[in-house]
C-alpha cells in the first residue's frame, strides 16, 4: 500500500518580488528575477506550490576587495581589481542571472567615496552587464543615506533591489526607492518582531509588502545558524498561516558571512589538522547557503565560484523532485 | 571638621553641614524636598539646584546640558559643598507635598467601587457592603452588677463574664494596663463602662475600658499605601459612615521614586527607620488632619486597616525587605498578624490596633488583595482581569473557581518619572491632549487647571495615540524626519514640544523626546504583554474575558480608546472595562467595616497563586512582539487602523 501523505493546508503564500526591468517594463535588463512565491514549505511539492527556485546573486564590490581571504581573491582572479570587468566575468563566465553590488568605496573608512561618483559608478554598471542589480551600502548608516538615495536615482525604472533599511534608519531609503521604482531590503536583528514591526512601517510609507525583501541577518555555520535558521522557519510559518506583514521572501548574506569566519579564513599551516583551506571555505559557504535553503530563503548572496556552482547543482535536485 | 553655611532659595532655610557632603544632604537636613527618582545616584537627573554663589565639588553627568551648566545647574546628589553657599531650588526639582488638588482628589476617588448588597438605607456616603457590619473594633456599653459576698469574683472576670453576656465571645484577653486600672475605674464609673473589642485574628481583646457610655465614638482608619500616593479614610464603624478621605504623597519619594531604589535604600545607614518615619509620618498626618478635621477624640479612634504592595507593608512595620529583591524573592511575612498601630508609629488610641491586608508574594501585595476584594471578581462566574497600573503592574486574572496574579516591572513611565517631563499627577500636570494633525497644535488640559509644569501618566498615553493618529511618530514611536515649530533635534535626540515656554510654569520647554516614547513604550509593553501572557498561561483568550477593571490613582483618568490605540490594554469592546480607581482603599475599609471581609482577604490572598513571569519561556518574545504601536501583530487590534 502507498504511504499516505499527510497534506498540510496552508492559508497564506510568500509574495512575489520581482527585480530587474525590461525594456518593455521601462528599463534596460535582458532578464527579470522573480523570488518567492512559495504557497508552503519549501520543497514539499506534494503540498504546494514553489513556483520560483532560489536564486544566488554573486556579491561585487565597486573596490577591490579589502578583506577576503586570498583563496577567495584567487578564485575570482585579478578581475577582483577592475569592479566592471569582475561584473561581466560573473555573468558571462560564472553565468550569474543577478548580481549584487555592494557600494564599499563609500565608506569613510575605504576610500570614502562621493555620493556622486558612487551614482556614477552604478550608471556605468547597468551598461556593462545586462542582469539585474542589487545595490546595498557600505555599512555606514551616515553615508548610506546619502550614496543610496543617488544610487536609486541612477538606477531609476531598473527595479533593482536596495539595501538595507533598519528599524533606525528606514525613511530616507523607502523614500528613494518609492520615488525611483525600486525593491527594498528590510533587514533586522535576527528578530523575528522585528523583521514584522520594519515591513509595517515600510509598507505603511506606501510601499507594497511585495517591494519588500527580508534580510533576517543570519550566522554562518557554527556562528549562528540554527538561530537564523529557527527564526526563518517562524516568520515563513507565520507568513503560511496568513500574516503577510511576515510574508516577503528571505535574502540571506551567506558569502559575507561564511568568508570572515576562522573556518574560512585560517590556513592549513596555523591548523594542519583542518585540511586545505581551499576546500574549507567553499565547503563552509555551500553548507551555510544549502541550511538556509531549506529554512526558506529566495536569494542567496555569494562569494566563491565553486561554492555557487555546487549550491545551484543541489538547488536543482532539489527542484527536480517537482517535475 | 570644617563646616560650612548653606542657604536654599527661596524657602531662605540655612543649614550648617560638613564639607564634602552633598547638597542633596544638606537640603534634607534643612527639610528642603528635592526630587531624587533615583535615590542620590546621579542618575535621574531630577535633582538640579542653582549655586548662586560659593564653591562645589561635582561630578559630570550627562543630565546637565550646556546651558544648564552655564546657568550654574547641577545635581545636588553628586555635588559637595567646599564654602558657605547660595542655592537656588528651580520649581522642576522641588517635590510638591502639598495635598492634592480637590479636582486630582475627586478624580482620583471617582468610581470607589463596592459590592452592592444594601445593607442600610442610605445617603450617599453611607457604604454599602455584601459583608457583615462586625467592624474590627466594637463598643460596647455595660452595666456591671456590683460585687457582693455571694459574687465575689474578680473584677477582670466579672468585666469577662458581662461582655460574654453581652457578645458571646469566648477568648479574651487584655493588657496589664488595663487591669492595673481597673478596680478604681469600675469603681469611680459606678460600674457603668463602655469597652473598646479589638478582634486580634482569633481573639478578642479588650483594648480600652472608658467610664460611662461612649460607645457612639467609634471610628476607625483605612489606607492605601502607594508607592507615589498615600490614601487615608476616617469611617465612623458604627454608622458605617466614611467622615472623610485624604490623600497626599508618600513621603518615602525623597528615598526614590520605586520600591527597589527604596529597598536598597532602606541598606544604608539609618535607611530602614528613615523610610519608616517617612510612610508613618505621611499617615499620622493624613490621621491627625481628618481626626481635626471631624472633631473627633483621638481615643475613640482605635483601628486602622492598611492595604499596600509588599515592600510598603514591610517598611511601614520596619522589618527588613531586603530578601523582597534577592532571589528567589522571598517577603518576610505576606500574612501580618493584628499588632497595636502603636508598634508602627500610628498615631491613634494608643492601645488601638494595626490590621494589614494580607498580601500574595513579593511583588502581589495587599493592595492587590484588597483591589479584588472590592472589585468582587473572586465571586463572579463569568472572567475577568484586574489590572493596577503603576510602577510594579499588578495583574489578576480569574473568577470565583481560581485566581491567579502577576507583576510586570513596567517602570515608573506612566508615573512621570524617567521620563524628561514627566510628574506625579499633582497641580500643573498636564493630563488631556490633543494634537491637530495638520498644525501640530497641542490642546490640553491640567490638573487642577494651573500653568502646566509636566506631563502625568494619562497626559502621556494621550500624547503618544495623538502623535499616532496625526502621524507625527511612526509605529516604532519614532518622530518624523522633519524640523518645523514643533518637532526639532536638541542635544539629547529628537523631540516634540508639547508647551513652549512661555505658556508653562517652568523654565523650559515641555517636550517629549524619542528616548521618552521609548521607555513609555516599554511600559506599556510591559503591561500588556504580562496580561497577554498570563491569559495565554491559563490557555485562555481575550475574547473570554467579560470584564477588564482597571485600578489605581492613574487609572481614572485614563481614555481608553487611546490606551488602546498605543497598545496600553488589549481591543476588547470598550464596554467591558472598568474604572474603579482605588479599589484598593475599598477593600481596606470593607475589611475595617467587616471581619468577614478580612477572612474573605485571607482566603482571596492565600487563593491568588502567583505566576513568575520570568520564568515563561515565551515572555520575553511577546514582550518585543508588544514594543510597537499598538502591536507587532496588528490582528490582534482590529479596531486600530
Amino acid at each position: 500500500m502507498a504511504t499516505q501523505l499527510m497534506i498540510e493546508k496552508w492559508l497564506g503564500n510568500v509574495s512575489t518580488t520581482t527585480i530587474g526591468a525590461t525594456k518593455a517594463e521601462g528599463g534596460t535588463r535582458a532578464n527579470v528575477v522573480k523570488i518567492g512565491g512559495e504557497q508552503g514549505l519549501p520543497f514539499l511539492f506534494q503540498e504546494a506550490a514553489m513556483p520560483n527556485k532560489p536564486v544566488i546573486a554573486f556579491e561585487v564590490w565597486d573596490i577591490p576587495p579589502v578583506d577576503w581571504p586570498d583563496e577567495l581573491v584567487k578564485s575570482l582572479g585579478s578581475v577582483v581589481n577592475d569592479p566592471f570587468a569582475w561584473a561581466e566575468k560573473c555573468v558571462s563566465e560564472y553565468k550569474a542571472k543577478i548580481l549584487c553590488v555592494r557600494m564599499q568605496g563609500a565608506h569613510p573608512d575605504f576610500g570614502n567615496k562621493s555620493a556622486d561618483d558612487s551614482a556614477k559608478f552604478i550608471s556605468q554598471l547597468l551598461k556593462k552587464v545586462s542582469v539585474p542589480l542589487i545595490i546595498v551600502g557600505s555599512g555606514d548608516d551616515q553615508k548610506d543615506s546619502q550614496v543610496l538615495p543617488l544610487c536609486c536615482e541612477a538606477a531609476k525604472s531598473e527595479r533593482c533591489l536596495v539595501g538595507s533599511a533598519v528599524q533606525e534608519n528606514y525613511k530616507t531609503l523607502v523614500g528613494a526607492v518609492l520615488a525611483d521604482g525600486h525593491n527594498i531590503i528590510a533587514e533586522s536583528p535576527i528578530d523575528i518582531n522585528i523583521a514584522k514591526q520594519l515591513n509595517i512601517l515600510i509598507s505603511d510609507m506606501g510601499l507594497s509588502l511585495d517591494r519588500i525583501v527580508i534580510n533576517p541577518t543570519i550566522g554562518a555555520l557554527g556562528y549562528g545558524l540554527e538561530y537564523a535558521y529557527s527564526i526563518m522557519e517562524r516568520a515563513r510559518l507565520a507568513a503560511l498561516a496568513g500574516d503577510k506583514t511576515v510574508g516577503s521572501p528571505f535574502i540571506c548574506f551567506v558569502g559575507q558571512e561564511t568568508w570572515r569566519t576562522k573556518e574560512a579564513m585560517i590556513s592549513q599551516k596555523e591548523f594542519p589538522a583542518w585540511g586545505p583551506e581551499a576546500q574549507r571555505g567553499v565547503a563552509w559557504e555551500i553548507v551555510t547557503a544549502a541550511a538556509l535553503i531549506q529554512a526558506g530563503a529566495d536569494l542567496l548572496v555569494m562569494r566563491h565560484p565553486k561554492a555557487v556552482e555546487k549550491v545551484n547543482k543541489y538547488i536543482g535536485s532539489l527542484m527536480e523532485s517537482s517535475l | 571638621m570644617t563646616k560650612f553655611k548653606v542657604t536654599f532659595y527661596p524657602d531662605n532655610k540655612t543649614i550648617e553641614v560638613e564639607k564634602d557632603k552633598t547638597i542633596l544632604s544638606a537640603a534634607l537636613s534643612a527639610g528642603v524636598l528635592l526630587n531624587t527618582s533615583c535615590g542620590g545616584d546621579g542618575v535621574c537627573g531630577r535633582c538640579k539646584v542653582i549655586v548662586k554663589k560659593g564653591k562645589v565639588i561635582t561630578q559630570p553627568s550627562g543630565a546637565i546640558t550646556l546651558e544648564e551648566k552655564r546657568q550654574q545647574m547641577y545635581l545636588a546628589c553628586v555635588t559637595t559643598v567646599h564654602s558657605d553657599l547660595e542655592i537656588e531650588i528651580p520649581v522642576q526639582s522641588r517635590i510638591d507635598f502639598e495635598k492634592l488638588s480637590p479636582q486630582e482628589l475627586a478624580l482620583r476617588l471617582k468610581g470607589l467601587y463596592s459590592d452592592s448588597e444594601d445593607v442600610i438605607e442610605s445617603g450617599q456616603d453611607i457604604i454599602e457592603g455584601v459583608f457583615k457590619h462586625s467592624p474590627l473594633s466594637t463598643k460596647i456599653y455595660l452595666e456591671l452588677a456590683e460585687p457582693t459576698l455571694d459574687d465575689s469574683i474578680s473584677d477582670l472576670e466579672r468585666l469577662y463574664r458581662q461582655v460574654r453576656r453581652v457578645q458571646g465571645v469566648a477568648t479574651m484577653q487584655t493588657g496589664l494596663y488595663n487591669i492595673r486600672q481597673l478596680g478604681e475605674l469600675l469603681r469611680d464609673a459606678d460600674w457603668k463602662v463602655t469597652v473598646t473589642l479589638g478582634k486580634r485574628n482569633d481573639t478578642v481583646e479588650i483594648v480600652l475600658i472608658e467610664p460611662g457610655n461612649t460607645s457612639q465614638n467609634n471610628f476607625g482608619l483605612c489606607f492605601d499605601i502607594g508607592t507615589t500616593t498615600i490614601s487615608g479614610q476616617l469611617v465612623d464603624l458604627n454608622q458605617k459612615k466614611v467622615l472623610g478621605t485624604k490623600a497626599t504623597y508618600n513621603k518615602q519619594a525623597v528615598f526614590g521614586s520605586d520600591v527597589i531604589t527604596r529597598i536598597i535604600y532602606a541598606h544604608q545607614e539609618s535607611g530602614l527607620e528613615k523610610l519608616h518615619n517617612a510612610v508613618s509620618d505621611t499617615m499620622n498626618q493624613i490621621a491627625k488632619e481628618l481626626i481635626n478635621e471631624h472633631k473627633i477624640d483621638i481615643n475613640d479612634v482605635a483601628c486602622v486597616v492598611c492595604a499596600g504592595n509588599t515592600t510598603m507593608i514591610h517598611l511601614l512595620l520596619s522589618v527588613d525587605p531586603s530578601y523582597i529583591r534577592r532571589h528567589p524573592y522571598v517577603p518576610t511575612a505576606n500574612f501580618v498578624p493584628v499588632i497595636r498601630a502603636a508598634e508602627a508609629g500610628i498615631k491613634i488610641n494608643p492601645r488601638g490596633l494595626l490590621s494589614c491586608v494580607p498580601g500574595v508574594s513579593s511583588y502581589v501585595g495587599g493592595d492587590t488583595t484588597s483591589g479584588v476584594l472590592a472589585s468582587g471578581i473572586y465571586k463572579q462566574d463569568d472572567l475577568s482581569i484586574l489590572i493596577d497600573i503603576g510602577t510594579n503592574g499588578e495583574i489578576v486574572l480569574g473568577n470565583k473557581d481560581f485566581l491567579v496574579a502577576c507583576a510586570a516591572s513596567a517602570g515608573p513611565a506612566f508615573e512621570g518619572s524617567g521620563v524628561s517631563c514627566g510628574m506625579r499627577s499633582s497641580a500643573g500636570a498636564i493630563q488631556k491632549v490633543s494634537i491637530n494633525p495638520k498644525d501640530y497644535k497641542v490642546n490640553y488640559t491640567t490638573i487642577g487647571d494651573a500653568r502646566p509644569r509636566g506631563i502625568c501618566g494619562s497626559g502621556y498615553i494621550d500624547i503618544l495615540a495623538e502623535m499616532l493618529k496625526a502621524g507625527i511618530i511612526d509605529k516604532s514611536g519614532k518622530l518624523r524626519p522633519e524640523n518645523n515649530k514643533h518637532i526639532r533635534q536638541a542635544d539629547s535626540g529628537r523631540e516634540f514640544v508639547i508647551v513652549f515656554k512661555e505658556d508653562t510654569d517652568s523654565s523650559a520647554d515641555i517636550v517629549i523626546t524619542e528616548t521618552d516614547i521609548e521607555n513609555l513604550k516599554r511600559a506599556k509593553a510591559a503591561i500588556f504583554s504580562a496580561t497577554a501572557i498570563l491569559v495565554r498561561h491559563m490557555e485562555l483568550d481575550f475574547s473570554l474575558i467579560k470584564k477588564f477593571y482597571i485600578a489605581g490613582g492613574f487609572g481614572t483618568y485614563v481614555n481608553i480608546d487611546n490606551a488602546v490605540q498605543i497598545g496600553l490594554l488589549p481591543d476588547l469592546e470598550r464596554n467591558k472595562f472598568l474604572f474603579i480607581g482605588n479599589s484598593s482603599l475599598a477593600g481596606a475599609r470593607q475589611v475595617l467595616l467587616s471581619d468577614e471581609a478580612m477572612k474573605k482577604a485571607d482566603d482571596i490572598a492565600r487563593k491568588i497563586t502567583y505566576f513568575e513571569l520570568s520564568v515563561d519561556p515565551g515572555y520575553m518574545d511577546e514582550y518585543g512582539a508588544a514594543l510597537f504601536f499598538p502591536h507587532t501583530d496588528l490582528t490582534r487590534f482590529p479596531s486600530i487602523k
